[in-house]
Parts: C-alpha cells; structure tokens; sequence
C-alpha cells in the first residue's frame, strides 16, 4: 500500500510526518505546476472549480509515482466540494487507474474519532498512543509553519532585497519537513526566526495592509491564486489572513466535528449583511471584510475560484459592505485561464488605489467594491 | 524648454505623447503595434525627435500599457505605471472633477470610478474582446466600408435593431442573420453600438455607482455610435476629451513629470540614439522545475538588458 494525498500549500509537510511516524509507505506528488493544472482540466467538467482541477491533478501525478491509496477529503457541507471525492474517483477510475479511496470524513457521525479510526487502520492498527503521538507532531509541524509564514508576510513587504524572505520561507519549509523530533523542530523554528530577523529591511516603512480572503483552498494554495501574496509583497504591501493551514485543520477538522465554531465573531460582523451560512467561505467573507476594515487595513484582496457559488454571493455583497465599511476590495477570480499579467496590473492598480486613499485622508474617498468582470469566454 | 515623454504600448495600437512644464501637449502621435512593439517604440521616438524643437530637453519619460515594462527597459523610463493609474491620471487632466472614465481601447476595455480625483474602484475586461475596437474593425472591414464612416452611419438609424453583444462571434453571426433578414445597415451598426455599451456596462459596471462627469476615451471613443449608445444607457451626457485616443500616454507623461519633480531626479532616458540601436527578443523555457515557465530576455546589442516571466522570481532582473 503507497498512500497519496492532493496539495494544499504546506499541509503535505504534515501528512509526511504523520506518515514517517506511523511507518506508512507513501509519496507526495509534485508541487503544483502547469502540467498539474492542465492534466486536472483536461481530464475535469469544465465549470468545476480550480480546486477540483488541480487536486485531480495531484492525484494523477501521484498514481504516475506509483501511489496506490488516496487520500481523499469529504463531507457533507454546503459546497460542492463535499461530492468531489466520489466524482474524482470516478474520473480516475475511467482514465484506467487502479486505487482505494480512504475518505477522511471529518463530519462523519460528527465525531472526530472517525479520522483517527482511519489513520489508525492505514498505520495497520498501530497503538492509539503512537497514533496520537504522530497527530500531534504532524500538527506541531503545521504550527510552527504558521507561525513562520506570519512572520514571513511582515518580512515582505519591508526587506530591502525583493525575494529574500520567500528564498528563505521555501528554504524553512524543507527544514520543517525534514525534522525528525520535537526537539529538532523547536529548534528550526528559532533557527529560522532568527534567520528571518536578520534580513534587512526598511524601517520606518509603514506598509500598506491589506486582508486576503475568500475561499480556503485558493487562499492556502498559492499556485492557485498567482502568487498573490508574493506579488503583494514585490509591491510592499504586507498581507494578513485568518485562514492559515494550521486553523483550518483545526476548525475544520476537529472544532466542527465537536460541533464548536470559533467564527463566532467573524459571523455576528457579516450578520446585518448576510444573516446564514451560505456554503464554503462565503459568510466569512463578508464578516472578515467588515472586520478588517475596523482594523483600519487598507484594502481587501478577495480570492474566488471561477463558478464558485458561496464566493459570487459574498462579491455581490461585498460593493456595499465596502461602502458601509469604507474599505476597497478587490476580487480576483482563480482558474486555469487566469493570466499573470492581467492578475499583475489589477494587482498594481490596487496598490496605487490604497496608496492615493491613504494621501488624501481629508477624502477617504467612499471605497467601492472592485468586483472583477465575469470572466466571459 | 523642458517636456516630458509618455509612451501607451497596447495591443493594438502605441502612443506617444510630449507634455511640456505646463502638462499641454506639444505632440503626439498614434501607430500601430503590429506585434512589433520595440520597431514601433523605435519608429515613434524618431518621429518625436524630428517634431520636437532643438532647444527641447527631456526631463522625464514613463511607460505604460501592456508593453509598459518591454518599453520601460527600451528607452529606460523613470516611471513605469499600469493602465488604469495612468488613464485616470490622464482623464482627470482634462475633466478635474470626473468621477467616471469608460476607456475602451483595441483589445481591452477598462472601467474606472474616481471621487475627488482619486482611484477608488476599477474594473478591467480583458478576457472577453466583444465590446472593443479590434471587433469593430473587423465589422466595418466585413462590411465593406471604412471604420471612420461607422460612427456618422449608425447615427442615421431611426429603428435599431437587437444584436446579441455578449459575445463577438454570437454578434456576428446574429448581425449577419439580420442582414439576411433585410435590415438596414444604419439599423444594425446602430444595434450593435447599443449591444456594446449594454455588455460593457453589465460586465465591468456591475454593482457601481456610475456618476457624472462621464469621460469616455480611447480609440473608440472616436465613434459617435458608441458614444450615444453609452449616453442613452446611462441616461448622462459624456464627454470625449480632446486627444481621447492618447489619454494613456498623456498620463504616463504627467506622471514622470510628477515623479521627477521630487528631489532633483535625473532621468534615466537613453536618449533619442537608441532608436538606432539593435533590440532582439527572445524565450526560452525554464527547466529548473516543474512549472517550465516560458522566459523572455531582451538584448541591446548582444548583451541582456532584462529578463522576466518566471513565477519564482529566479530570472527577473
């Protein structure tokens, strides 16, 4: 048995661990890349979203390196994406591959057990405490990438060379991944703190701020989106999100299952907007925004994938959050024909957009949203 | 006598314009890019040099454009800007108080919304090509007439007829069944006019306050058909300012000439001799990883003056 999982930013440098501590055999396919994005939309009903695209891609390259279990996630939520593993499944079956499925349910039986049980039954029923012992070191490793990479959003947008902090995140991630023990990765991550304070920036730079949000698989997976944070960071704006690898683990597969939900706040700032969840990140946009407004930030980096409901229904609420709130949001919208440059200049003219605002504070000119065109083709 | 240079590469068409201290234009001038945007670049600054007096000096220069970083590296601008900024720049050089610009240009179509001169909303269409100048071209080239005669022939109509605009080849085709059908030509240029603004403003006007003054600019500003169609549909007068077609340029320039004026900059111009100068462009893929970005490089006389495309940064100079 060789176990295979899609990407999703950093969260295969966890299921590495996890896997190593519990002797499973398994490979990760590349990171995502062109050929990823166009064997999943080839072989992808066109107006899926990018998510589905690329993680069939994952699993295909995935099955090329002799992957023969995939890890799959599912579940019953307001989005379609709770139907993709079945449907992908299906599609990877048709193209001739050979696999089980393991579907790591969070919601199953709204109990959190169900996922261990999995894991448990793939460590060939290894001892629960060993069991345990791996999860939380798998989570550890999540934390302490969060941790850096929030540091690294602030490094970017103020170092004076443009790149170092992202040559030295991709150099922190392989540390990460290849910690050993608890003890190794405490003392990467001072390592790379350290590492990460010494680059020189500039320092009484007040950077522009702004929040990015959207839905979670193309706010976490940079590939998806084009770069968009580091292309903010070329442009010295330092970003800020919620959705971090580590919360969304947490929230989504543990708090949920134990019917909790740490969005609370988030909820009660988009109510006099949007009353009811409305599927995938779609309530959260619209509160986020409103939040982050009250921080004073400057602007909202809004990322939807191309069809994607939840989110066209937080664009076309969030012209008139972006009034009240007096905070301009950009949408980006993510798929396969997305294209760099057109994602450049919309970026650039956002950047003077914030820039102009911030100069004249006698105007702070009414911010309207800057819903993207439908993409037509 | 000082001036500063702004250079609009699009798609379809490069810009040239020559501001003087005061930001009027001394000069401008319109060519075609023909998919040779660093000949073209080259050609236009010669044609400037031989318009511009002796005694004129360059103070400054700004690119923008879709080809604004190839023409940035060509003549070495100081001032490298997107093609929302410096349109808006332009129109509200013009109009002062304007709070709406339409600009549609060759290939692409933008929206813009400014409150008390300032940028606070955009929007850009740069996927679907059914509302802009290259599709009108080609119209008024299957129709057999001159693109300078669609506009005053659209006005005559009296009972436009509905064309489908959401799409250019939907458009076409629906435009030929009418002409089968044995519509007047004034009729259907009139229709299509009316096609174009309405998809234009339900693409990139969706959820905006549209308030006047108005501005309309780019090349197809010069059509009087889309002109009033976009003044019916919006029920609002708009107006086209003068050198509607180069506004980008014009704001490319006044904003060098803004850059420049901080702290004593030299500007980086090359100067007029490098439109004698060999420029060559070409790609190559990245093997470094997976992704195979395609790489362009740009080299003056033999030697690598930029290079960009890659998504990890590894080439960019």
């Amino acid at each position: 048995m060789k176990v295979t999982l899609p990407h999703m930013g950093n969260i295969y440098v966890a299921f590495s661990a996890l896997f190593r501590a519990l002797n499973i055999d398994f490979v990760i396919p590349p990171p995502c890349s062109r050929r990823t994005l166009s064997l999943g939309a080839r072989h992808s009903p066109e107006f899926v979203c990018v998510p589905f695209k690329l993680t069939l891609g994952n699993y295909i390259e995935g099955l090329e390196l002799g992957a023969d279990t995939l890890l799959m996630a599912a579940g019953p939520g307001l989005c379609r994406f709770g139907y993709y593993a079945k449907l992908q499944a299906e599609v990877l079956r048709e193209l001739g591959f050979q696999f089980q499925v393991v579907d790591t349910q969070p919601f199953e039986g709204g109990r959190i057990t169900g996922i261990a049980k999995k894991i448990r039954w793939l460590a060939n029923d290894a001892p629960w405490p060993k069991v345990i012992a791996a999860v939380r070191f798998a989570l550890a490793k999540i934390a302490v990438l969060d941790d850096l990479e929030r540091i690294i959003h602030c490094v970017r947008a103020r170092e004076l060379v443009k790149g170092t902090a992202t040559k030295v995140w991709q150099e922190a991630i392989r540390a990460i991944d290849v910690a050993a023990d608890s003890r190794t990765l405490h003392q990467t991550k001072t390592d790379y703190i350290e590492k990460l304070g010494s680059i020189p920036i500039a320092e009484d730079e007040q950077p522009l701020r702004v929040g990015i949000i959207g839905e979670f698989y193309v706010v976490l997976e940079p590939f998806s989106n084009g770069d968009v944070e580091i292309e903010l960071g070329k442009l010295g704006v330092e970003v800020a999100r919620t959705m971090f690898v580590s919360e969304w683990t947490k929230i989504s597969l543990f708090l949920s299952a134990l019917g909790l939900s740490p969005k609370r706040e988030i909820f009660r700032a988009a109510n006099p907007y949007l009353k009811r969840d409305v599927g995938g990140d779609g309530w959260e946009s619209v509160g986020e925004t409103v939040l982050y407004a009250t921080h004073g930030f400057d602007g909202m980096v809004h990322l939807a994938p191309f069809t994607c409901m939840p989110e066209i229904i937080a664009q076309n609420i969030l012209p008139t959050v972006s009034r009240q709130s007096d905070i301009p949001v950009l949408t980006i919208t993510c798929d396969e024909q997305m294209g760099r440059a057109g994602l450049v200049t919309r970026l650039e003219a956002f950047v003077d957009l914030m820039r102009r605002r911030r100069r004249a504070p006698l105007h702070q000119g009414r911010g309207l949203n800057l819903a993207q065109s439908r993409k037509g083709r | 006598m000082e001036v500063y240079v702004g250079i609009d590469v699009g798609s379809v068409t490069t810009k040239f314009a020559v501001l003087n201290e005061q930001n009027e234009l001394l000069y401008s001038n319109y060519m075609r890019t023909q998919g040779k945007p660093i000949a073209v670049i080259q050609e236009g600054l010669r044609d400037v040099a031989a318009h511009l007096p002796s005694e004129a000096l360059i103070k400054g220069i700004g690119t923008t454009g879709s080809g604004r970083m190839l023409a940035g590296v060509v003549v070495g601008a100081d001032v490298v800007k997107n093609e929302i900024t410096a349109h808006a720049v332009g129109a509200a050089h013009y109009v002062p108080d304007v709070q709406t610009v339409i600009e549609i240009g060759g290939q692409d179509s933008k929206f813009i919304i400014l409150r008390g001169g300032i940028v606070v909303d955009f929007a850009m269409n740069t996927v679907c090509a059914a509302g802009t100048g290259a599709f009108l071209d080609q119209q008024a080239a299957r129709l057999n007439m001159r693109i300078e005669d669609f506009g005053p022939l659209s006005l005559k109509s009296k009972t436009p007829v509905r064309i489908a605009g959401r799409c250019t080849v939907f458009a076409e085709s629906d435009m030929i069944h009418k002409q089968q059908m044995g519509h007047r030509i004034e009729d259907i240029l009139y229709g299509l006019c009316e096609a174009m603004a309405r998809n234009y403003l339900n693409n990139l006007g969706l959820g905006k306050e549209i308030l006047p003054p108005v501005v309309f600019q780019g090349g197809v500003a010069a059509n009087v058909g889309i002109v009033r169609a976009f003044e019916e549909a919006l029920k609002t007068q708009i107006q086209v300012p003068p050198h509607h077609h180069v506004i980008g340029a014009i704001g490319a320039a006044i904003l060098a000439h803004e850059h420049m004026s901080l702290d004593g900059r030299v500007t980086k111009f090359k100067g007029f001799g490098i439109s004698e100068v060999e420029y060559t462009t070409s790609s190559f893929d990245c093997k470094a990883c997976s992704n195979v970005c395609e790489i362009v490089q740009i080299k003056m006389n033999r030697e690598v003056v930029a290079r960009w495309g890659g998504r990890c940064g590894m080439w960019d100079t």
